[in-house]
């Protein structure tokens, strides 16, 4: 068996829905941070394994995609964690089902 | 390239990228998820280097690997032991995964029912010039854009996240009060032995 596009998109597709699954089941702030990067790192692969496999005319605008991607995660998750820092020192938790400051 | 040996890579790269990723799932304490997160990471840029994409490999290990997880590392250091518990999750994990199947099966579906066309053999070559060529010619704009928006994010991050003046005020007199109250070291008359700093930079020239 020749492993080729399918493999690294069911990879991609595995490991986002393990992401999304954390995304949505973490009581932590963190953790919710933690599935979210991998969501973006599943897509990452995804994206990858296209400009391996798919047309010569998309393998380097796909990359090139990564690199933004990978750069936005990166600001993602500094304003992220500094927000869960902030949170945490006026509420005491970084729980999101505790902060309900906008619950009506 | 043999294919028994891209076989093993392939296989082993991503049961460590699914077992990392599973991992953090059923782990209780959250050090020990951000450490799983790293070992899938390193996992992903594995794969990276199997789909013969080694500058985005390297990007990922720096960024990933290095960076993001020291920084997440950073923030579950600065909040207290009792919020470092990863093993709580919400009540509502039922529907969530529902909603998780629902999202696997039609990615997975998509995945391996629809016809991808034919396969190119040849990989990229020389792709760190190409990416850097490209990234200030066709993507100038992005490119500047998203310079833009790190900066703004660590100015952001340091705003949101330093301390106000009064409780840094507080925090300052609290320390020296302890500080006082043992009575042995005054932090403004602490002034480095200069023989000392000397042997540091030779150590550090050598």
């Amino acid at each position: 068996m020749i492993i080729g596009l399918e493999h690294y998109l069911v990879l991609g597709a595995l490991l986002f829905c393990i992401g999304f699954f954390i995304a949505l089941s973490k009581k932590n702030a963190v953790g919710v941070l933690i599935g979210v990067e991998l969501m973006l790192n599943a897509v990452n692969l995804t994206l990858i394994a296209f400009s391996r496999f798919g047309a010569t005319e998309v393998a380097l605008s796909t990359q090139v995609f990564v690199v933004f991607i990978i750069a936005v995660a990166a600001a993602e998750v500094a304003v992220g964690l500094a927000l869960a820092l902030v949170v945490y020192r006026n509420r005491q938790t970084i729980s999101v089902d505790r902060t309900t400051l906008l619950k009506g | 390239m043999s294919d028994f040996g891209f076989h093993l890579a392939f296989w082993s790269l991503a049961a460590m990228t699914l077992g990392g990723a599973s991992m953090i799932i059923i782990s209780r304490n959250l050090i020990h998820a951000v450490i799983w997160l790293v070992m899938s990471m390193l996992g992903i840029a594995g794969l990276y280097l199997t789909l013969s994409a080694d500058f985005i490999a390297v990007v990922q290990v720096l960024i990933y690997v290095g960076a993001i997880s020291v920084l997440m590392l950073f923030a579950i250091m600065l909040t207290p032991r009792a919020e470092r518990d990863n093993s709580q999750n919400i009540k509502t994990g039922g529907p969530a995964a529902l909603v998780v199947l629902l999202v696997m099966i039609s990615t997975l579906w998509v995945a391996i029912d629809t016809d991808w066309g034919a396969v190119r053999e040849a990989a990229l070559t020389d792709q760190a010039r190409l990416i850097g060529e490209s990234l200030i010619k066709h993507y100038i704009l992005p490119f500047e854009i998203g310079a833009v928006l790190l900066t703004a994010a660590l100015v952001g991050a340091i705003a949101l996240a330093r301390q106000d003046d009064e409780d840094a005020a507080v925090h300052a007199a609290s320390l020296q009060a302890e500080l006082d109250g043992e009575g042995s070291v005054d932090p403004v008359n602490v002034v480095d032995p200069p023989i000392a700093s000397e042997a540091s930079d030779t150590e550090a020239a050598s």
